[in-house]
């Protein structure tokens, strides 16, 4: 036992990757840029919104210099609309993640383009962690990978900047969670069921950050269950396989 | 499955009906007789990992027949089948056996039963998903969760805690981790504020 810690991140190693992301606030006074490692921050100019990453602006909300402008994802509409789609429109999947921000193109009117493809790799070719899904300019009705760290920390250190009072929100939030616990354990059990032979799977696009560290073991414990039960009958299969190997290459070279 | 893995040296112990197809000498106190051979045809009971090199064909010899047969111990008998089938999450796993699974993969190995391997899966599927929702439940419901989950008839009491002592030793540790998840995140959620 050289590390009593699971395997992957733990939940507050999770929280912490999630102070890097960008988020919109409205500062009280003039601060300029900050050089970091990872680049200079925008200067602060009131009345004027500037991204800025999460940590700084909890320590400057908490200081009283800065307000912190929620992103659109986190105000209630977005929240049923998102609580609506995973309960009724489609129960079976989550919510797919935010879209990669593209800009219109004008060689090809009414088409766009992504905003970060590999054609414009300069200084703003973000990586996923990096795009900006927390900001101001965010999307609604998509969760980012980040979602639930965002919303609690936001909700308990910038209540008052919420657009509707922070308990409703939590409330709505709380219930989203529910509804995707439920969703990934009964996603879980059917692909438990189905097995390998049948593409038995469980679709993890749109799980956030904590809900992966939280079910992680749970998930793996499945899988490698349903490995162990199925692993006499696999190597059954394969000896078959092996044992009719020959023909089915003819098979395949006739196809193609 | 390592060397020392404890469960695994209990699954061994687990006693497999066998019949004997040869007179072996001098094995008689296996059936409670010493004084006299171990007769062809006579049933005992062994354990799985004396069972299990008994029943292989035995090499050298001219006909290449094993030491003895065997048969599925009763955890693994039909009955338990047909009711799993019926409703996996009826039946406590634990009152057939503390390593049910551990063992029926053992014994699947040597008997190629394909439906049993299905119905084994889906059961643990199934019984899976039950487990990750008592997990859930009882953290919510000791740390003074809110008046819906008090409400429910999922709590740690009552139906919940018959159905979490049938568990086998596979399904208690993936309750562990479903539990040790939930947790996790319930105590990281009432510390955002502190910090």
């Amino acid at each position: 036992m050289a590390l009593p810690l699971p395997p992957g991140l733990t939940h507050a190693e999770v929280a912490f990757l999630c102070e890097m992301e960008l988020v919109t606030v409205v500062p009280r006074q003039r601060l300029e840029s900050i050089k970091l490692l990872s680049g200079t921050t925008t200067p602060l100019r009131p009345p004027h919104r500037a991204d800025l990453p999460l940590w700084l602006a909890l320590l400057l909300k908490k200081q009283r210099r800065a307000n912190i402008v929620p992103p659109p994802w986190l105000h209630p509409a977005s929240l049923r609309d998102l609580i609506h789609r995973e309960t009724k429109i489609d129960p079976e999947k989550f919510s797919a993640p935010p879209p990669p921000p593209a800009r219109a193109d004008r060689s090809r009117p009414g088409q766009s383009r992504g905003l970060y493809s590999s054609a414009v790799a300069d200084s703003t070719a973000f990586s996923p962690p990096f795009l900006h899904s927390c900001t101001a300019a965010a999307p609604s009705g998509y969760l980012p990978y980040h979602w639930l760290e965002m919303a609690e920390t936001l909700l308990s250190h910038a209540a008052d900047d919420m657009p509707a009072p922070a308990g409703e929100i939590r409330g709505l939030v709380r219930d989203l969670v529910e509804v995707r616990a439920a969703k990934m354990r009964a996603g879980i059990g059917q692909a438990g069921i189905l097995g390998g032979e049948d593409g038995g799977f469980l679709d993890l696009t749109g799980v956030g950050a904590v809900e992966l560290a939280e079910n992680r073991g749970f998930v793996l414990g499945v899988v490698d269950g349903v490995r162990k039960i199925g692993a006499s009958a696999e190597a059954s299969r394969r000896e078959e396989e092996e044992m009719g190997g020959a023909e089915e290459e003819d098979d395949e070279d006739m196809g193609i | 499955m390592s060397y020392y893995d404890i469960d695994e040296i209990l699954t061994e112990a687990e006693k497999i009906p066998c019949t004997f197809q040869l007179d072996v000498p001098d094995l008689g106190y296996l059936d409670n007789n010493p004084s006299a051979p171990l007769k062809a045809g006579t049933d005992v009971s062994l354990p799985l990992w004396l069972a299990e090199l008994l029943a292989l064909p035995a090499q050298g010899t001219d006909d290449g027949r094993a030491f003895a047969t065997i048969e599925l111990p009763s955890p693994l008998s039909q009955e338990v089948f047909q009711a799993l089938k019926a409703d996996p999450r009826a039946v406590p796993l634990r009152d057939q056996s503390a390593h049910f699974y551990s063992l029926a993969t053992r014994m699947l190995d040597l008997f190629d039963e394909k439906e049993l391997t299905a119905v084994l899966r889906k059961t643990f599927a199934v019984r899976a998903g039950e487990i990750a929702l008592h997990a859930r439940k009882g953290v919510t419901g000791a740390g003074g969760g809110t008046a819906e989950d008090k409400a429910s008839n999922l709590g740690v009491g009552g139906a919940g805690e018959e159905f979490l002592r049938g568990l086998d030793e596979w399904e208690r540790r993936l309750f562990r981790k479903a539990h040790d998840g939930c947790k996790a995140g319930k105590e990281w959620m009432d510390g955002v504020k502190k910090h």
